[in-house]
């Protein structure tokens, strides 16, 4: 594994490039062996329509790409009564599966919706920015399959990555600032 | 050893009685349905519930709520003779501790259906415990309890006021903390804003005393149901009816403050978790149940007769209970109907989602009445819980 110890992993999301392909959505359940049988509650990532803007013949449909937030101030956490979830040094919440009770407490304390029951790994589960591939130097699924490239991902820590240089260069807003979390998810405007 | 089990027996078989068994049969036929839905939750998992991503706490949560917050009233209540020394509430000492036991034991049943995995908590509330988590201590303060409880009990029996004392006074302490971080799990959740704040903490240690003191009526309204009431039970009893409908008055004044500050200022979250309650999909559990059934009725009921007639204080407590196990499932609903995004496949038209309970999960919750109450019923059988002869 690289050293992660100075690394602050962020997500940038371009919503306006988002064609609602849901390429993202199908790299991340293969990526991640996900097989949700038909449920349509078992997702990491997903595609909220906004609806229409403007005025005819102006419109336009915009999307808002999301997924785990890996807030720095993180409700889901604080609340894990075994400490099934926990955060890596660069700030990553991750799930020690084996640990997790299913109480669902995590669920409910997440405002972002951002997690869910997962038979497969039988304890909750949720988006890891694709860790395993983080850690070996190649990009999350859902950003490297991103026709549109929506998405963009890198360490805030390096003032030369792509994310530094965007947050740095462009208006940008979180979702639900209100709730604290401080969330590495980041929305260009 | 062996003399306690001979006695018991020997109890068992002078306390039995046609009606008591009739009693048994009920809770029996109740366990029976609930183990069914049992074996329907081990084949199909979460699945059999009527629990959702954006809903992943629904009746089963409620009703381990219900369980406990009796089980912590019961402790309160009976606290005020053996541990706190006002001589005229010891009459109900032994009957509400195994009522407490028995409550809390039918909760931890019920929440074990509810948790995934219970026995990996077992192990990982050991070995990796989350001190941030209120989950966390409200369930390792509920097992002190239920240590502190069986022992107050055990002195009890063996007519040890000093230690039973003891034992009550470390089990009021832990009860209320561990009914106080009950009230956090969902308090501390900043997300579900109709639940987030200091109010259900402190909401819930009252909810515990209403429901204590209309459990223990129930209790003694049945104990003396074929023989006459000795007269410092009776008396004790209508002071119990008093506190009961002072301490609705003071719920029905939490109540109303709730609602309205839920509405004033249209909070997002706040507002329409209240809304759902008062004109919303759950309009008859607040106002049928909640309100008239749990609270409204029996407070009039009391407050009418002045605290002096028993037989309709023990109505009133009869109708409470069944209010408060609809006011605990409507508290853990209607703080997550509005959802924490808006997803159009699961939203409806009023901006929120739905729950419903399923009948797996509704045979649980009577299992869980069935198993209170049989275990009740046992220890009713094999235990004197008539108050020692030199109170």
């Amino acid at each position: 594994m690289a050293n992660v110890k100075n690394k602050h992993w962020a997500m940038v999301i371009d919503s306006a490039k988002c064609i609602d392909c849901k390429a993202c959505d199908v790299a991340c359940k293969h990526e991640n062996g996900i097989e949700a049988n038909g449920s349509r509650e078992v997702y990491r990532n997903w595609i909220t329509s906004k609806g229409v803007e403007g005025t005819y013949p102006n419109l336009k449909q915009r999307f808002e790409p999301s997924q785990c937030h890996h807030c720095a101030n993180t409700p889901c956490y604080k609340v894990c009564p075994t400490s099934a979830t926990y955060k890596n040094e660069d700030g990553l919440i991750m799930m020690d599966y084996k640990r997790c009770i299913v109480c669902s407490t995590c669920i409910a304390a997440c405002p972002y919706d951002a997690r869910y029951v997962s038979k497969q790994k039988k304890a909750i589960d949720k988006c890891t920015f694709c860790a395993h591939r983080i850690y070996i130097g190649k990009l999350p699924a859902c950003v490297d399959t991103c026709p549109t490239k929506v998405r963009v991902f890198g360490d805030l820590n390096d003032p030369e990555s792509e994310v530094s240089k965007l947050l740095a260069s462009r208006h940008y807003f979180v979702i639900k600032p209100e709730a604290g979390t401080k969330p590495n998810l980041y929305y260009l405007t | 050893m062996s003399t306690l089990i001979g006695s018991a027996i020997q109890n068992a078989k002078s306390s039995f009685s046609p009606r008591g068994a009739a009693w048994a049969l009920w809770a029996g036929v109740l366990v029976i349905i609930g183990l069914a839905a049992l074996v329907n939750y081990l084949i199909n998992g979460h699945d059999a519930y009527g629990t959702s991503r954006q809903v992943p706490w629904g009746i089963l949560i409620s009703t381990y709520v219900f369980f406990v917050v009796s089980s912590t009233g019961l402790c309160l209540v009976s606290s005020l003779g053996h541990v706190f020394g006002f001589k005229q509430f010891e009459v109900i000492g032994k009957r509400a501790i195994v009522m407490a036991i028995a409550t809390i034991l039918a909760g931890f049943a019920v929440i074990a259906t509810e948790i995934g995995y219970p026995f990996r908590m077992l192990i990982y509330n050991f070995i990796s415990p989350n001190f941030t988590a209120a989950i966390w201590w409200m369930g390792t303060l509920y097992g002190l309890y239920l240590l502190f409880i069986l022992l107050e009990f055990g002195f009890m029996m063996k007519v040890n006021h000093k230690y039973a004392g003891y034992a009550g006074l470390a089990a009021f302490v832990a009860g209320i903390a561990a009914h106080s971080n009950l009230g956090a799990v969902f308090g501390l959740l900043d997300a579900r804003k109709w639940w987030s704040g200091p109010f259900l903490p402190i909401y819930f240690i009252l909810s515990a005393a209403v429901t204590g003191c209309a459990i223990v009526l129930l209790l003694f309204a049945v104990r003396y149901m074929k023989e006459k009431m000795p007269d410092n039970v009776r008396d004790t009893m209508l002071t119990i009816s008093k506190l009961f409908c002072f301490l609705l008055g003071v719920l029905i004044f939490f109540g109303i403050w709730k609602l309205f500050s839920s509405l004033y200022a249209g909070a997002p979250g706040k507002y329409e978790a209240m809304m759902a309650l008062i004109n919303g999909p759950l309009w008859i559990s607040y106002w049928g149940f909640e309100v008239f059934l749990g609270m409204v009725l029996p407070f009039v009921l009391i407050l009418a007769t002045k605290g002096k007639h028993l037989g309709v204080a023990v109505f009133a407590a009869a109708s409470s209970m069944i209010g408060i196990f609809f006011m605990r499932y409507n508290l853990v609903v209607a703080g997550q109907l509005k959802p924490m995004r808006y997803d159009p496949e699961v939203v409806n038209a009023s901006g929120l989602v739905s729950y419903a309970p399923s009948m797996t999960e509704i045979g649980i919750v009577l299992g869980g009445i069935g198993l209170c109450l049989l275990m009740y019923i046992a220890a009713n059988m094999i235990f004197n819980l008539d108050a020692d002869k030199h109170h």
